[in-house]
């Protein structure tokens, strides 16, 4: 399997899990391990993202302008939908828009906040918490009896600070749900989804090189 | 059966057992350690990117040779190393050729020396990562191995899952993320510092540049700062279920720069400058203490 057809595939399948056809090219491939390791981090990110934002009209064209000006996205209909959306799924791409995607939501957030009020604004923020946690918990769950149970120093490691981790996140969750407002427990709270999203994507990333 | 007869049967049975027995013990005994070297002339500031998907130590070392030279011995033929370079840049990576033969054999120990100006990118999963004399940007990756820095400088980067980092007489830039490692910062000459760790402990024990921006937070572990009396930095120190032990009370004022700080509701907060507070220090742990502390 090439390269070309891991994207590919991860198109068709997803990368959580990873799938059995790309599992025997990742084992010798930084690229595509390295580029697995980057979506699973975007779409962990994602999920910390409020849904319901709608950015203003404005945010919309100047995003647009700037794709078309990098030549991502072209002004006419030229293209059939289907080869859009391919294009859209290439790497590079994808990445880009992740980021711009950020970026959008990001300045609306900051745009939104004046105008909410400040315990919907927390309910919001709640729900995003309740997301997040759900996906990592079942990102958990789907990790491979292999890692669970390896005997090696590194999975060993992994699991014992994955296990601190989930500690931390449940006393973090706990002070936010008994103090809403607290901005350092929500801080710290935040940053232990992350860090939890990138320990199993290692986690991932170990199983599917074989190791 | 005669006694001779019985003798022209099992002698030779024994010899052959005799000279097959070396070798079946051989078989059995592990297989000794393997050397790798290979030399790379480089012109000038060269970028050396060491990946051990194995486990194992590396250890970074100057000299004044344009030269990068890479030593490795290696437990078994299990793991493949590979060196290459194109121009200044030297790619070392070490991968596991048998993942089923036991953690034992799938070990690589590294031994580099680098020209005092060169760019490292280092990653491996277990072992001690050692780096000593040498100057520019450096990420530096582990999953358990403890990282130890010696008179080092440049923008240096460093993430692990478990393991610690001492970082002595170090200057320039440093970032350190990590799961349950500790951070040492000592003696630095570092203008930007962000150390963050979940569960680990934090101790820093230098001067402040005054131009710096030091940002240090520990999610349950002690964040520790000693700093002397020629000092000069804004403090703010704030836990949300920890608590802040201040004993340097004497040389802390009240800011001076006319932002009435306060802690939130539900944090415990600690504001303050000591001298003309040029240099700006943020100290934050979730529910473990925050130490301030002059040194004698």
């Amino acid at each position: 399997m090439q390269c070309k057809e891991v994207a590919v595939v991860l198109e068709q399948e997803g990368c959580l899990p990873v799938p059995e056809a790309a599992r025997a090219h990742l084992a010798g491939c930084n690229s595509c391990r390295n580029f697995i390791a980057d979506l699973t981090a975007i779409i962990a990110t994602a999920h910390l993202l409020p849904a319901e934002v709608e950015p203003p009209p404005r945010v919309w064209t100047s995003l647009r302008v700037q794709l078309e000006e990098e030549g991502i996205i072209r002004s006419g209909a030229r293209q059939s939908w289907w080869a859009s959306f391919s294009e859209f799924f290439r790497p590079r791409v994808m990445a880009t828009a992740a980021v711009a995607l950020l970026i959008v939501a990001v300045v609306a957030l900051q745009l939104q906040r004046p105008a909410t009020q400040p315990t919907e604004a927390l309910n919001t923020s709640d729900n995003l918490y309740q997301d997040t946690s759900l996906t990592l918990d079942n990102d958990e769950a789907r990790l491979p009896a292999m890692q669970l149970a390896g005997n090696s120093g590194v999975d060993v490691s992994l699991r014992q600070n994955l296990d601190i981790v989930d500690k931390f996140i449940v006393d973090c969750e706990q002070r936010v749900k008994q103090h809403p407002q607290d901005d350092l427990a929500r801080e710290y709270l935040t940053g232990a989804y992350q860090d939890k999203a990138e320990l199993i994507s290692v986690m991932m990333e170990r199983e599917g090189s074989g190791r | 059966m005669s006694l001779k007869t019985m003798g022209h049967v099992i002698l030779p049975v024994l010899a052959v057992a005799a000279f097959l027995a070396p070798f079946s013990l051989l078989q059995a005994a592990p297989q000794p350690p393997q050397h790798f070297e290979r030399r790379f002339a480089v012109k000038g500031r060269p970028v050396v990117i060491l990946q051990n998907v194995a486990n194992g130590r590396i250890e970074v070392k100057s000299s004044k040779n344009s030269e990068v030279v890479v030593a490795a011995t290696q437990a078994s033929n299990k793991i493949g190393i590979v060196a290459e370079q194109a121009e200044e840049r030297v790619d070392v990576t070490a991968t596991i050729l048998d993942s089923t033969a036991p953690a034992a054999e799938l070990e690589a120990n590294f031994q580099l020396t680098v020209p005092e100006e060169t760019e490292l990118q280092l990653k491996t999963q277990t072992g001690l990562v050692y780096v000593e004399q040498v100057m520019g940007d450096m990420t530096l990756q582990s999953v358990a191995g403890d990282i130890h820095l010696k008179e080092v400088s440049g923008y240096i980067v460093v993430r692990t899952t478990g393991g610690s980092l001492v970082c002595t007489q170090c200057a320039g830039k440093l970032n350190f993320s990590s799961i349950s490692g500790n951070a040492q910062v000592l003696q630095p000459g570092l203008s930007n510092v962000t150390l963050f760790t979940m569960s680990g402990n934090i101790l820093f024990d230098g001067d402040f540049i005054r131009t710096g921006i030091y940002s240090m937070k520990s999610g349950k572990g002690t964040v520790e700062v000693h700093f002397s009396g020629s000092d000069s930095f804004d403090l703010n120190a704030q836990t949300a279920m920890g608590t802040v032990d201040n004993q340097a009370e004497a040389y802390l004022k009240p800011d001076s720069h006319g932002v009435r700080h306060m802690a939130s509701r539900f944090t415990k907060g600690l504001f303050g400058t000591v001298g003309s507070g040029l240099a700006k220090v943020e100290l934050s742990s979730y529910s473990g203490t925050i130490r301030i502390l002059k040194r004698d």
